[in-house]
């Protein structure tokens, strides 16, 4: 019998027997059927925002690392985090990670070690010599507009670093004689060893950014050297510790954790007493005892609230537990005791959790006749920070201490832009990355002649407040639809159970010596197998379930790109893709007819 | 009460009233509702029967047999391949002497894949010891079922009565559901001679060997020739009480004609409307439904084609390799008896394909054109 | 004898309003006979069923192929298929429609009578609002148009037939028999 060739988008009909072969047998295809017209809801192919992604107030696409990561691509994976900041070796050690607060996985066994993956990315692009990405040429060209940015912390130099991508030279005045601000002077270096940041830091100088050290820009400096500036960033931070308004704080044995961690930071010679109390439950109170302790003092610290309310980040009150270091909740200095002007001893009072104030934490408050005293030769108080601002001119607003700014970093006065901790949102280092991509877009906008506030809006990632400098930078390359992916998106049917990998712990007796790093780094083979676990949220991965599971084969892999398309001719809308799509990167939407 | 139903439900109607008490069922396209509205009903205790749910149509028809064994009014129903998967057991249930009735809706074999209408499933059942009724409307449908089990629980011999796939399982038109209690008055509760029970035990279908299976077959044979009269006596028992008969052959118009369609199903209905309009254009044409197919009427077919002058059979079935199947059955019954009739066979309609009045009026000018016919099988319709 | 052909798409419920007309019309003495397209019906594929009407019993046993009217479920139909094939001239088209009747183009050898049968199902609880059930009431208008059936039949016949709901198919029904405009029909 002789075969003909019949054309596959049409129907084939027969004239005749004779035509006919003697059996059902396809001949062509079933594409003339366009059975998507029969549909009442189409599947939509479109990446959503992991929750992760969303919770980085630094901006990170956490969930493209993790991506890399599995495959080993790690020199993928720290070019893709120095597209949004250049401190993945200095974050991988001392955010808070609120992305594996946010992590789905977390609902399903352990939330995927984001922090300990991106520490050994930061080294690995350390190790490696790797240079930051760089720009087209259209994108990054040379601009000849002046920017003046004070403060060489975390918000300042990240600003640094994308307006220099984009073409800038900006220049950084710095007071202090190094750059880095709080993570280089505030920090110690068991947490965050010098090194580190300074080659991260050298990045950024690379690129053409002049920071001059050792210049703290006053009233004058201000008003006469960037007179003629068309930017000017401030990003001064907050280094003014508060009192503790009780007698006997004039003492000499009395003095601010952050300026002792400065000094300590810096070089200098401090002397302190063989018993210490430290004041407060933050991050510096955590730092300075746990400083203290390596000089080899014994230390207390004392703090007014519980331990929920501690705004230290859990693990550094863990660890500083871990040293060995006791923490006295409930309680707080009435009197500072001294004898012939040196402390000796320090009265203290229990506090009991009343009603919540304005930050939402129950307001501790005395409990009448529960004195008692501590002997204690040096006393630090680590019960907060505020901005030192009075370099700026009455036209810039300020409220509460901090520099009044717009949700793109914006002050009061045109030009002048603010960020870190400088302007009133959270003291981490995190948020201060953020305000620097933030303050950079504003700037570049703002210089462009730009609609800064609708550009803003479409680089955002979820509704948290993070950018995408990526995005901006790149158009759309890391395109999400705002819908964050939440949990139950997930189909868990595809994830098995499996351990987290944390990071190993240091041996406490040696590390509570010497300001050397506690904690060591992840081997390679954890990252890759840590990073497997993560559900990729939202985000294909080309797993080929859509693929796969499409009964009216309507799915195929795009040829020229990654991904898929869906052909609309045939989906009926039957929603199976969707059903099995690990990660809600396929949805469903009622169809418009 | 008259209610506009389907022929699907026409024969769940008729299981009800006939007080099936098993009913072993297996869904298959286009019988499925069949089995829906019965499996509604034995729900809702309209019916008290016992429902089983069976994994195949084999299963289906082994439980109806076991059921039937017991004494119990079994009930299937099913359609091509499910009737074809049956196969075995059919011929369980005949020789078995069971007297079960099964409702089978006439759809085509496949490969090609088909779900309309044609006679190749039920017809390939032929020789499997089955009475076999073709139904014309769905108010046959319902009685046939009633009439059914009247039949066959005095022969001792199962009954299949068979309806077109969408023609009549799909379609709506008024049947007269009787009420219960008058079906009662004819159709009495079963009382098996032989049953399966604890109190006085039997073992059913055991080993027969040489010396007494060919007597199995013989009773049977003799049987069947009896079913012819009983068949007939139950339909004039039916209209005393009902008000309504449907023949064995039925004859429409055919003591006189020159030409008699020989049809069945529901081709029948149609072609009433051809030679109601044939006649009235003074054509001398007339037909025979063909209703009672297993056993054949013999005798009752040749007394209706005494005075025709050709007969033109209609088939909605292939033989593969012989022609259609009622014409061997009319070439067959006819030989020795009316040597100068000429048989035509025709073959129309296979797979569902449309019987309209133009294909019957295209067989009847084709027979009143030709003496003779040319060919043992005459195709109406095909794509050569 | 009339035949009738009612277009929907697979779910929409033609099958239903076949047999809901028959079973109107056989309450008002007619003969009748109802059917789906033989075949497999999927949902959302366009489908069709059929009724036919008569003095006289009725024997045809086949398909419908120049139906007398047409009912259309969904107006989408129109253009994703021929719906006229094989419709007698004079025909009335009683389309599921929110626009003027006037604004649909096909042959002015046909007959064409609108109601927005979507909005009136969604009124009554029919349905959802994305998928509305709207097969009792194109069958009100279908009444109102031809007078071929009585309005209290088909609100009968709803009531036997449909299980669900019988009074808000039945209120759907009356509403559409009042809301249906076409060619000589006025409020």
């Amino acid at each position: 019998m002789k075969k003909r060739k019949y054309p596959k988008d049409e129907i084939i009909t027969f004239k005749s027997a004779n035509e006919m072969p003697p059996l059902a047998v396809s001949l062509g295809s079933m594409r003339w059927n366009k059975t998507g017209s029969w549909r009442y809801i189409r599947p939509i192919y479109e990446n959503k925002t992991p929750p992760c992604d969303e919770a980085c107030p630094a901006g990170e696409d956490v969930e493209g690392v993790q991506y890399l990561c599995e495959q080993g691509k790690f020199e993928d994976a720290w070019k893709l985090i120095l597209e949004e900041h250049p401190f993945p070796g200095v974050q991988g050690r001392v955010c808070y990670h609120p992305c594996e607060e946010a992590c789905n996985r977390g609902h399903y066994d352990e939330a995927i070690s984001i922090h300990a993956v991106e520490r050994f990315v930061g080294d690995y692009g350390l190790n490696h010599g790797l240079i930051p990405p760089r720009l087209s040429q259209e994108r990054g060209h040379k601009k000849s507009e002046k920017i003046a940015i004070i403060g060489a912390g975390p918000a300042g130099l990240v600003c640094a670093y994308h307006l220099a991508r984009m073409g800038y030279t900006p220049l950084v005045l710095e007071a202090h004689p190094v750059p880095g601000g709080i993570l280089r002077v505030g920090i110690p270096s068991y947490r965050l060893p010098k090194d580190i940041l300074e080659a991260e830091i050298e990045h950024i100088i690379k690129m053409g950014v002049d920071i001059q050290t050792d210049s703290r820009v006053d009233r004058d400096l201000l008003l006469k050297d960037l007179k003629d500036f068309n930017a000017i960033y401030v990003a001064t931070g907050a280094h003014e510790s508060r009192n503790l308004n009780v007698p006997g704080e004039d003492a000499s044995g009395v003095m601010s954790g952050l300026q002792f961690l400065i000094d300590l930071n810096l070089g200098k010679k401090i002397a302190i007493g063989k018993k210490v109390a430290v004041i407060g439950g933050g991050n510096t109170a955590m730092d300075t005892a746990r400083s203290v302790l390596r000089l080899g003092s014994e230390v207390v610290v004392v703090y007014r609230r519980s331990r929920a309310e501690m705004p230290a980040i859990p693990a550094e009150v863990e660890e500083a537990e871990h040293e060995g270091i006791p923490i006295h909740f409930l309680a707080t200095p009435i009197r500072v005791i001294t004898d012939q002007e040196r402390v000796v001893q320090m009265e203290c009072v229990k506090m009991e959790l009343g009603e919540p104030d304005e930050s939402g934490r129950r307001r501790p408050v005395p409990v009448e006749g529960s004195n008692f005293i501590m002997d204690v030769e040096t006393v630090f108080t680590a019960i907060g920070e505020s901005p030192q601002l009075s370099f700026l001119t009455e036209d810039i607003q300020t409220e509460w201490g901090s520099i009044v700014v717009s949700d793109h970093g914006e002050t009061s006065k045109k030009g002048i832009f603010a960020g870190g901790d400088a302007v009133d949102q959270p003291r981490t280092v995190a948020h201060a990355i953020g305000s620097g991509k933030v303050a950079a877009i504003a700037i570049d906008t703002f210089l462009r002649g730009k609609d800064t506030a609708k550009i803003a809006a479409s680089v955002q990632i979820g509704q948290k407040g993070s950018v995408s400098m990526e995005r901006y930078l790149r158009g759309e390359i890391r395109y999400n639809a705002s819908k964050v992916v939440r949990f139950e998106d997930i189909n868990l049917a595809y994830f098995e159970h499996k351990d987290r990998v944390d990071l190993p712990r240091a041996d406490i007796e040696k590390a509570k010596q010497s300001f050397v790093e506690v904690n060591s780094g992840l081997p390679e083979s954890a990252v890759t197998t840590e990073s497997g676990r993560c559900f990729n949220c939202g985000v294909c991965n080309m797993c080929e379930n859509c693929w796969v599971f499409c009964p009216d084969i309507s799915i195929s892999r795009k040829t020229d790109a990654f991904g898929y398309d869906i052909d609309y001719d045939h989906c009926k809308g039957c929603g199976i893709c969707v059903e099995e799509c690990p990660r809600e990167a396929m949805s469903l939407e009622e169809e418009q007819k | 009460m008259k209610k506009v139903i389907t022929g699907n439900y026409a024969v769940s109607y008729g299981a009800m009233v006939s007080r099936s008490q098993v009913i072993a069922a297996y869904p298959i396209t286009p019988q499925t509702q069949i089995v829906e509205l019965l499996s509604e009903f034995c729900a809702d205790g309209l019916l008290d029967a016992k429902f089983i749910k069976v994994e195949s149509e084999h299963s289906a028809m082994a439980s109806c047999i076991g059921a039937s064994a017991t004494g119990a009014r079994a009930f299937t129903a099913t359609s091509a391949h499910g009737l074809a998967l049956m196969h075995e057991l059919l011929h369980w249930a005949a020789l078995g002497r069971l007297p079960i009735v099964l409702a089978n809706v006439n759809r085509a074999m496949g490969p090609g894949w088909s779900i309309w209408t044609d006679q190749n499933d039920s017809l390939s059942q032929r020789d499997t010891g089955w009475l076999q009724f073709y139904c014309e409307s769905n108010q046959e449908i319902l009685d046939t079922i009633i009439q059914g089990f009247k039949i066959s629980e005095q022969i001792l011999l199962p009954t299949m009565l068979v309806l077109d796939a969408f023609f009549l399982s799909h379609t709506s038109e008024p049947v007269d559901i009787p009420d219960i209690e008058v079906v009662d008055t004819y159709l009495p509760k079963y009382n098996a001679t032989y049953r399966l029970s604890t109190e006085n035990p039997y073992a059913f279908g055991g080993l027969t060997g040489p010396d007494h299976y060919f007597e199995i077959r013989y009773k049977m044979q003799e049987t069947m020739d009896q079913a012819i009269e009983i068949a007939r006596q139950a339909d004039e028992e039916f209209e005393r009480i009902f008000g309504r008969s449907h023949g064995l052959i039925e004859r429409y118009y055919s003591d006189d004609a020159e030409l008699i369609l020989v049809v069945s199903g529901s081709i029948a209905s149609t072609t009433r409307d051809v030679v109601d309009q044939l006649r009235s254009e003074g054509r001398n044409v007339g037909m025979l439904k063909v209703r009672m197919f297993r056993p054949f009427p013999r005798q009752e077919f040749r007394n209706a084609v005494r005075r025709a002058k050709k007969v033109a059979v209609i088939d909605r079935n292939i033989c593969v390799g012989f022609g259609g199947i009622f014409y061997q059955e009319i070439t067959s019954t006819m030989y020795g008896h009316r040597d100068d009739l000429p048989i035509f066979g025709f073959i129309a309609g296979l797979g569902g394909r449309d019987v309209t009045p133009n294909v019957i009026h295209e067989i009847v000018t084709h027979a009143e054109t030709h003496d003779t016919p040319d060919t043992e099988i005459i195709w109406i319709g095909v794509k050569r | 004898m009339i035949e009738i052909r009612i277009h929907g798409r697979g779910g929409q419920g033609a099958v239903v309003a076949s047999q809901v007309l028959a079973a109107a019309l056989f309450q008002e003495g007619k003969c009748v006979q109802s059917f789906p397209t033989f075949g497999v019906e999927r949902r959302g594929a366009p489908v069709a069923a059929f009724t036919r009407m008569d003095d006289r019993e009725i024997r045809l046993r086949c398909e419908i192929y120049e139906p007398d009217h047409l009912m259309v479920l969904d107006p989408t139909l129109i253009e994703a298929i021929d719906v006229t094939t094989g419709l007698k001239e004079n025909g009335w088209i009683v389309i599921n429609s929110d626009k003027h009747f006037g604004e649909f183009h096909l042959p002015s050898k046909f007959r064409i009578a609108t109601v927005d049968a979507n909005a009136i199902a969604v009124k009554h609880n029919l349905g959802t609002r994305t998928a509305p059930i709207v097969n009792t009431a194109i069958l009100g208008a279908f009444s109102r148009i031809t007078e071929l059936v009585s309005i209290e039949a088909i609100v009968a016949a709803v009531k036997e037939e449909v299980p669900l709901n019988p009074e808000e198919n039945a209120a759907a029904c009356r509403e559409a028999y009042e809301k249906v405009r076409g060619q000589n029909i006025t409020p």
